[in-house]
């Protein structure tokens, strides 16, 4: 009983990273239309602006989360003027090789750059936990949760109760209405992508501590938060967050009761991917 | 304010569709753009608001250049479009979809907008909660130029109204575009139901091919035997 709690109250604290990382993915894809291969290196690069400050400045990966945020927005505003404007309008599978060829990029720039080491932080907490009656988890992942539902409630507040928040979601339901409204179409698109990475580069920033620091420690959340917009339907952000949970949850459940579990946890999301897919054809049948 | 063209030709990839389009509307006249499938009308209207580039020619909103702006920009400058197919927000309200027309406007100035709409059209007040996508054909067509109305064009160019809808709701629905006239907006319709909208217009332009073919009073046009055998099967 209590290994069965100890598991779902790990599955839950993943969960919030998970939705964090997908919710960025969804406003990628629902709002700019553009499939976005290149999202978990959006983390990685995250996860790297955190390692360096940290080792090179001794700033504590907690305040770097705001200037990750920055440097993010602005590679995400940069990737989207630079690269996927030009092929909004080109056909999906060019557009897929382009992000999936940023994405291999990125990994090897970083490679280049840093060698394919995994670096780890050393904060304080870092090994810190907390119990609560008979069950205990360490404060990284706690603090992980956190602070992602806190950033998921802002991006909620911002697009349900601001104005452009509401452009944003308008131009997601309707590509051609917004500009004949006075909308500026572009700018929204320039935003969310733009957004969109700073949520995956905030979520890297947090992987640093949790897990560890290196080219390629993003492609996993790339393929995870694919599982789970698959599962939300495509470019729906409300589903994301039930989504992340049952992801998460799975991959808790598969880690502890599967023999060998921890070496399964890494094809969850395949098979997650597979099950909403097929449960998708047999309901609209 | 006045919405002048001048030489128009435009087209997709090496088709040209409009060859020479001049017209002009003026606030407080109601024009109707007849012409068969296929002649450039929707083609015309997406030049005007800047959704496809112009191949050559001139499209100025008293006297001053829209080449070279943002659809956005234009729809800033006073001309609304509702565009074929109406381009609602589905999982939106009918409220929050006017409230989006009125998205660059100061946000005090909406209950106004709103009030206007729904004088205009009553059942968009008795639906305002519901979402867009649920509406009937008639009321999404009321509702797509209720939401133009919004950012209070000075001219609104309006793309087959009629279309899909019942005889008696395409004449209601025309009736508004004519009392929208009388408010003082210039109004360019266009239309494949061409005795309904003579009816209520002003003005005409006859469009075959991409260019004018025929202009004048809408009480000419009707009573022109052109017209009369080429569209209104008389």
């Amino acid at each position: 009983m209590e290994l069965l709690l100890q598991t779902l109250i790990n599955g839950i604290l993943a969960a919030g990273l998970y939705a964090l990382v997908a919710s960025g993915l969804a406003l990628a894809v629902g709002v700019v239309g553009i499939v976005n291969f290149a999202h978990g290196e959006f983390s990685m690069i995250g996860a790297f602006v955190s390692y360096l400050l940290f080792v090179g400045a001794g700033i504590d990966p907690i305040l770097s989360l705001g200037l990750a945020a920055v440097v993010l927005f602005v590679v995400g505003a940069l990737t989207y003027y630079g690269l996927i404007r030009p092929v909004l309008a080109a056909p999906e599978l060019n557009q897929m090789l382009l992000t999936f060829g940023l994405s291999v990029a990125l990994q090897n720039l970083a490679l280049l750059l840093f060698g394919a080491d995994t670096r780890v932080l050393f904060t304080p907490y870092q090994g810190a936990t907390l119990a609560l009656g008979g069950v205990s988890f360490g404060l990284p992942p706690f603090a992980a949760f956190v602070l992602s539902v806190g950033l998921l409630v802002g991006l909620y507040a911002f697009l349900g109760r601001t104005r452009l928040g509401f452009a944003v979601r308008a131009v997601a339901q309707n590509r051609l209405a917004p500009g004949l409204l006075g909308i500026e179409t572009q700018r929204i698109y320039l935003l969310a992508f733009g957004l969109s990475a700073a949520l995956a580069g905030m979520a890297g920033v947090m992987l640093s501590v949790m897990l560890y620091t290196s080219p390629t420690v993003g492609f996993a959340y790339t393929l995870k938060a694919f599982a789970i917009i698959v599962m939300a339907g495509l470019g729906n952000l409300r589903g994301v967050i039930p989504a992340a949970i049952v992801l998460a949850l799975a991959e808790a459940l598969v880690s502890t009761y599967v023999p060998g579990g921890g070496g399964w946890v890494e094809a969850v999301f395949f098979l997650v991917i597979f099950l909403a897919l097929t449960w998708r054809s047999w309901r609209t049948r | 304010m006045k919405l002048t063209v001048d030489q128009l030709t435009a087209g997709y990839g090496k088709a040209q569709v409009l060859f020479g389009l001049t017209l002009e509307v003026a606030e407080g006249e109601l024009v109707a753009l007849l012409g068969a499938n296929g002649a450039g009308k929707t083609t015309a209207l997406r030049v005007l608001s800047g959704l496809i580039k112009p191949w050559g020619g001139q499209v100025a909103l008293d006297g001053q250049s829209l080449l070279g702006l943002s659809a956005a920009r234009r729809a800033r400058l006073g001309l609304g479009h509702v565009p074929e197919g109406r381009q609602l927000f589905p999982l939106m309200s009918v409220e929050e979809n006017l409230l989006l027309g009125a998205a660059f406007l100061a946000w005090e100035s909406r209950a106004e907008g709103l009030e206007r709409v729904y004088r205009l059209f009553p059942r968009l007040a008795e639906r305002r909660r519901q979402l867009a996508g649920t509406l009937s054909g008639g009321e999404q067509q009321m509702l797509a130029i209720g939401r133009a109305l919004m950012g209070r064009p000075r001219i609104l160019m309006v793309d087959e109204p009629s279309l899909g809808l019942s005889p008696r709701l395409a004449e209601e629905v025309l009736a508004t575009l004519a009392q929208v006239r009388a408010e003082g907006v210039g109004v360019l319709l266009v239309e494949q139901n061409v005795a309904l909208s003579l009816e209520v217009a002003d003005r005409g332009y006859v469009v075959e091919h991409g260019r004018v073919v025929l202009q004048g009073q809408a009480k000419e046009l009707i009573q022109n035997q052109a017209v009369q055998k080429a569209y209104l099967a008389l």
